[in-house]
């Protein structure tokens, strides 16, 4: 597709399941690959609130499946690597670009640094002072704020990361399996220490479109790129309603490990 | 099956499932929240190193990593290797 170099398709796609969410940034994908739509920047959110494994996890060493169901947690596989996520307040991006690009250049590690630096200028527009701390984190006043996963397939980039705009640590741990009963509370307390929130740093909510404007900003100002407003093609979301069926609600791919 | 848990230094953390039956690995798992590049290297790496004898582990890891184009990130050969030893002993 003929766009400008420095032109990023935005795509904000409100609230999906685990299933469609992570079969839509797959489909995506495979349409960046073939030239069909350009890269593309999409902002998105979780319903019903959802655990998301890394792709070399054990589902079942590291998720309480029964407790997922009891609290109606969706839950899948990702295909980027790093660790469980629970996805419930938060704005999730997908940055999905050609690796050969002139927007995200370099090594893998300096193009998380690159991507989580437009997140920590998005994190400025609400006076937060963001910092990347390799491998995949962004931390906030030393707490960690938002967590990222990369994956190089198909001659194409796609990076995913969290905005928490809220946190509840014990509820994350009732759905986790621990190493050990006994220290389930001292570990809570010791994640509590660890993690925040926009909510938590400026001590008030804000909403999905507010963090989404900020995301906005951010990545236009840090990749030196336009985001332009688009759709989504019917291929891609038919696509992405097949991959949601056949491969991330799959106990083949959920289980996998 | 055995459960080997390693903390990768400066890195993520790799949980390994492995069992051995008279000397060579029979079932193993690489599991964890670190990234590797190509993804499924390692299910290849699993395949690579079953009915592998605890002498030759080390080897086969090193001559798997020689032959591919693999990135790792936040896991390391020397971990793995360590952490396989420290699960077929055990």
């Amino acid at each position: 597709m003929n766009t400008p170099n420095n032109t990023i398709r935005l795509l904000v796609t409100n609230h999906n399941t685990a299933s469609y969410n992570m079969a839509l940034d797959e489909a995506i994908m495979n349409h960046v690959k073939d030239g069909t739509v350009p890269p593309t920047l999409r902002l998105y959110q979780w319903n019903p609130p959802a655990i998301t494994i890394g792709y070399f996890q054990s589902m079942e060493a590291e998720v309480d499946l029964e407790q997922c169901k009891k609290l109606s947690i969706d839950f899948t596989r990702r295909i980027t690597g790093g660790g469980a996520v629970l996805h419930d307040k938060e704005t999730t991006y997908s940055l999905i670009l050609p690796e050969k690009n002139q927007i995200v250049t370099g090594t893998i590690m300096e193009s998380y640094r690159q991507i989580c630096g437009a997140v920590i200028v998005g994190l400025q527009q609400f006076g937060l002072a963001g910092q990347f701390v390799p491998i995949n984190d962004i931390l906030v006043n030393g707490k960690k704020i938002s967590g990222n996963a990369q994956t190089r397939r198909n001659g194409c980039i796609l990076q995913h990361g969290t905005i928490l705009m809220d946190v509840d640590v014990k509820k994350m741990f009732s759905l986790l399996k621990v190493p050990d009963e006994k220290i389930r509370d001292k570990m809570i307390a010791n994640v509590e220490k660890r993690v925040t929130s926009i909510k938590h740093q400026l001590k008030k909510d804000v909403n999905f479109r507010q963090v989404c404007n900020a995301l906005v900003k951010g990545f236009e100002e840090h990749l030196h790129v336009k985001l332009e407003p688009g759709q989504l093609l019917e291929s891609e979301k038919e696509m992405a309603r097949e991959l949601a069926v056949q491969k991330y609600e799959t106990d083949e791919w959920v289980f996998k490990k | 099956m055995n459960c080997i848990i390693h903390k990768v230094p400066n890195g993520k953390l790799l949980k390994v499932f492995l069992d051995v039956k008279e000397g060579r690995i029979d079932t193993i798992k690489i599991t964890g929240d670190f990234f590797v590049h190509p993804e499924e290297a390692i299910e290849e790496l699993e395949k690579h190193l079953c009915g592998v004898g605890i002498a030759d582990i080390e080897q086969v890891v090193h001559a798997f990593f020689e032959q591919r184009d693999v990135e790792m990130v936040g896991l390391t050969e020397e971990s793995l290797i360590q952490v396989l030893k420290d699960g077929s002993r055990t």
